[in-house]
């Protein structure tokens, strides 16, 4: 008799203990694909990044070729170099990505100075002058290459986040998420007219 | 909370290309077509440098930069290794062009490099309605450009290696092993047909490239630049 209670006292370690392996293994898997997914994330973040600096470093450049235009609108290109200025200020690192109002601030403050630059490229049709300088229209390809790559850096993000988001989001991934500190991570919104919105593809 | 939207204009057919010169608005000649092909297809063998041709009639309003960053994409122009594509896209009726460079090519054919093929090389002759003229020069500025970043030989031989060794494997697996096996229960010998049966599927598509492109894997980054005629 106390042989048989023994014996089913042990088969419900067993099975307990393999339950608990089981509740492991799934942790684990999900904890290592929030991380793969979390590292793609930051890598989208740093191509950005990338591009945002690269734009930055152009502007010093073209503010002076500018200002060498006799008569040259001063409010235009001052525009720019404050914005770029406010670009500065903001501290960027990785937990940007968890916090929505900070987040916000960078989107603004480079979208500002997207705008400043629109601005001063559409001013400087009015100036024959600048429209012959190969110096100027070389810094103008660059210029307008850049936001270019920015633009597709940032779709690309974007659809890394959505990837990292909708993972951490569906259960039980959520709960592990939670327990393990993964943010949700934040989308650059497109901007009304000035902005490509994301595009989806459902491919 | 977060807005997706679909983009305002349609988005027109992303082409899969068999060749390094595709016109498909039937402006070249048959022949003008093949030269540039086969110039194009011997500049990858011996650079490694894949550079695409492709003219269209019209994006009906969509931008140009998203149209030909998902052809170079969906292409891979360029090797996986070096991401060294371009992709030259003419878009006749609405007067628009697009040099796409790959990443890797980005340090030598700069944005403000491509911007200065089109307006100086090929809005030119494209002005006069001489598209042959304006596209051979484009081109031909683009390979030296790229020249100066890659330039080894490419072993034809290399070409899908991989997938080609992949088939080769389930192949010896789904036919060959049971062979053995069967030979080795029949005592051996007389399944002698299934060995050859086997091999003869992977030996038959070797080389590979008949004049026609396939894409290397390479990925792009918006770089380039945009003009007009």
């Amino acid at each position: 008799m106390e042989k048989g209670i023994f014996r089913s006292w042990v088969g419900v370690v067993i099975i307990i203990a393999l339950l608990v392996l089981v509740v492991v293994f799934i942790v684990v898997g999900k904890y290592n694909t929030l991380v793969t997914l979390e590292e793609g994330v930051l890598q989208g973040w740093s191509q950005v990044e990338n591009q945002y600096q690269r734009r930055a470093d152009l502007i010093p450049n073209l503010v002076n070729t500018v200002k060498g235009v006799k008569d040259f609108e001063k409010e235009t290109y001052l525009a720019v170099t404050e914005a770029r200025s406010k670009v500065n200020q903001i501290n960027v690192t990785p937990e940007m990505l968890n916090d929505p109002q900070t987040f916000q601030q960078f989107q603004n403050a480079q979208d500002e100075l997207s705008s400043a630059l629109s601005r001063l490229l559409v001013v400087v049709e009015n100036y024959p002058e600048l429209k012959a300088n190969e110096n100027f229209l070389q810094l103008q390809a660059q210029l307008e290459g850049t936001e270019n790559r920015i633009a597709v850096e940032r779709k690309r993000y974007n659809e890394l986040v959505q990837e990292f988001n909708t993972y951490r989001r569906k259960f039980p991934t959520n709960i592990i998420a939670g327990m393990f500190g993964f943010d949700e991570k934040q989308y650059f919104k497109g901007k009304e007219g000035t902005d490509e919105p994301p595009v989806v593809n459902f491919e | 909370m977060i807005c997706f939207s679909i983009s305002l204009f349609a988005q027109p057919e992303i082409p899969t290309l068999e060749k390094y010169a595709n016109d498909f608005t039937n402006t070249l000649a048959n022949s003008q077509i093949d030269e540039l092909n086969e110039d194009l297809l011997q500049f990858y063998k011996n650079t490694s440098n894949q550079i695409v041709l492709l003219m269209i009639n019209t994006l009906d309003g969509h931008p140009i930069e998203e149209y030909s960053i998902e052809v170079a994409e969906k292409n891979k122009i360029g090797t996986k290794d070096y991401d060294n594509g371009v992709l030259f896209l003419v878009v006749k009726n609405d007067r628009l062009m697009r040099i796409e460079v790959g990443y890797g090519l980005e340090p030598v054919i700069t944005d403000a490099m491509s911007s200065s093929i089109l307006n100086n090389q090929v809005a030119p002759h494209f002005k006069e309605g001489n598209f042959y003229q304006g596209i051979k020069e484009g081109l031909q500025a683009l390979k030296d450009a790229a020249i100066g970043e890659y330039n080894e030989q490419v072993e034809t031989e290399d070409y899908d290696n991989d997938a080609e060794s992949l088939v080769t494997l389930i192949i010896i697996l789904i036919f060959v092993l049971p062979a053995i096996i069967r030979s080795i229960k029949n005592g051996g010998g007389s399944s002698g047909g299934f060995w050859f049966g086997g091999f003869g599927g992977s030996s038959g598509r070797s080389g590979g490239s008949f004049g026609g492109f396939s894409g290397g894997g390479g990925s792009f980054g918006g770089g380039g630049a945009s003009g007009s005629w």
